[in-house]
């Protein structure tokens, strides 16, 4: 899945997580997971102030978006200096999964 | 190399020779210090000023706050308590610089602010808007390095790619200080409150923040957290670890952390598009 800026969300992408409105993230969504985008329905999202949705796949590249090998190196050489420490590796994980799942790869858990 | 860092110190407490200072700050201080004047008050004399006014509000209005569409002065003060304002009225001009000299820097900064958020409502830590105000502002010391050191600041980023060290290890070793330092030095020639000084000056250094210690951590947490997302730059490339007096200072567990992780990274796809927008209006 891809949390995109609702700018370029376009019709026939697909809700991946509920959209909730962000002055009240526990309050019930506005729109299901699940739900097929129209160009009607995204306009309505923005006029209620909703700025991105998480949609499945990775269907918007934004320029400078890189491939998720390099996402993945640049993980790793950020944390090269605490590779060593359990906590951090942790933490490396996390990131990595992120990664994957923004790319539209198979949802880590 | 004590010299060095003398020279700096002095360089901050002459605040003239800092960015302008507004000249409102002197009167907000009398007013909020007068147990009579009301929040009203306070605002009219910040809404006097435009300029200052915008970028206030500008500033209310980004996510690191998680308020939306907050128009005027009088609620923001309201919402975020005078200090902040004041605080914000005090390093405005500061981060206007940030905005235009130090791009990554400014990224970085607002995804502290807004990873600060997250971490103090998860935890339910009391004053969050103090924490994120913090967080925004954490990294001040290395706007002024930048902007009074220019020459040391270019052999810094030097030292820093060629050695692959810290920031704070290269600036302590040319300037005899850190941003860490630097930052608290200027927080209190503004008279920040400890809340605000603490975080500033020991986020590398959590155990030595004595008074306000939990919101120390969470902006250490959030500095942490933000390095690791590769969002902004920070003039550092690596992630530096989590101090262990942070994590448990915070109580913290990997669970909990994951969860942190997951709607910060959510979250910063919005402050991408904040960012995008500022820098699409000084184009303009």
């Amino acid at each position: 899945m891809q949390t995109i800026p609702i700018v370029t969300a376009t019709a026939d992408m697909v809700l991946a997580k509920d959209v909730k409105r962000s002055d009240n993230p526990d309050g019930p969504p506005l729109c299901g997971k699940g739900v097929v985008l129209t160009s009607s329905l995204i306009n309505r999202l923005e006029n209620m102030g909703i700025k991105t949705v998480t949609v499945e796949g990775h269907p918007v590249w934004i320029e400078g978006d890189v491939t998720i090998e390099q996402q993945l190196a640049a993980l790793e050489r950020r944390f090269k200096k605490v590779a060593n420490l359990p906590l951090m590796q942790s933490l490396m994980e996390m990131y990595r999964l992120q990664i994957l799942r923004s790319m539209g790869e198979a949802d880590g858990r | 190399m004590d010299d060095k860092r003398t020279q700096v110190r002095n360089i901050i407490k002459d605040t003239k020779s800092l960015p302008t200072l507004p000249g409102i700050i002197t009167k907000l201080n009398e007013l909020s210090a007068n147990s009579k004047s009301t929040i009203q008050e306070m605002a009219r004399l910040v809404s006097s000023d435009q300029v200052l006014s915008a970028r206030i509000l500008r500033l209310v209005n980004s996510p690191s706050y998680g308020f939306y569409r907050v128009s005027t002065i009088s609620n923001a003060m309201i919402l975020l308590g005078i200090d902040v304002v004041k605080s914000l009225c005090l390093s405005s001009s500061i981060f206007e610089l940030m905005e235009t000299t130090a791009l990554g820097l400014w990224e970085h900064s607002l995804g502290a602010g807004v990873a600060a958020n997250i971490i103090s409502h998860k935890l339910k830590i009391p004053e969050s808007e103090e924490i994120s105000t913090a967080a925004l502002l954490h990294d001040i010391g290395k706007v002024i390095i930048k902007i009074k050191f220019q020459e040391e600041h270019e052999q810094l980023l030097e030292i820093i790619r060629k050695r692959e060290i810290s920031s704070r290890e290269a600036e302590r070793e040319l300037l005899g200080t850190d941003h860490a330092e630097v930052g608290g030095w200027l927080a209190k020639s503004w008279f920040l409150p400890d809340k605000l000084l603490e975080p500033i000056a020991f986020h590398h250094e959590v155990h030595k923040s004595e008074t306000h210690q939990t919101k120390t951590a969470v902006v250490h947490l959030a500095d942490v957290l933000i390095k690791a997302s590769g969002f902004g730059f920070s003039g550092e490339e690596f992630v530096p670890r989590i101090q262990p007096a942070a994590w448990k200072k915070l109580n913290m567990n990997v669970q909990l952390l994951e969860e942190i992780v997951t709607e910060l990274e959510e979250k910063l796809i919005e402050v991408k598009n904040f960012s995008l927008d500022i820098q699409a209006s000084h184009v303009q």
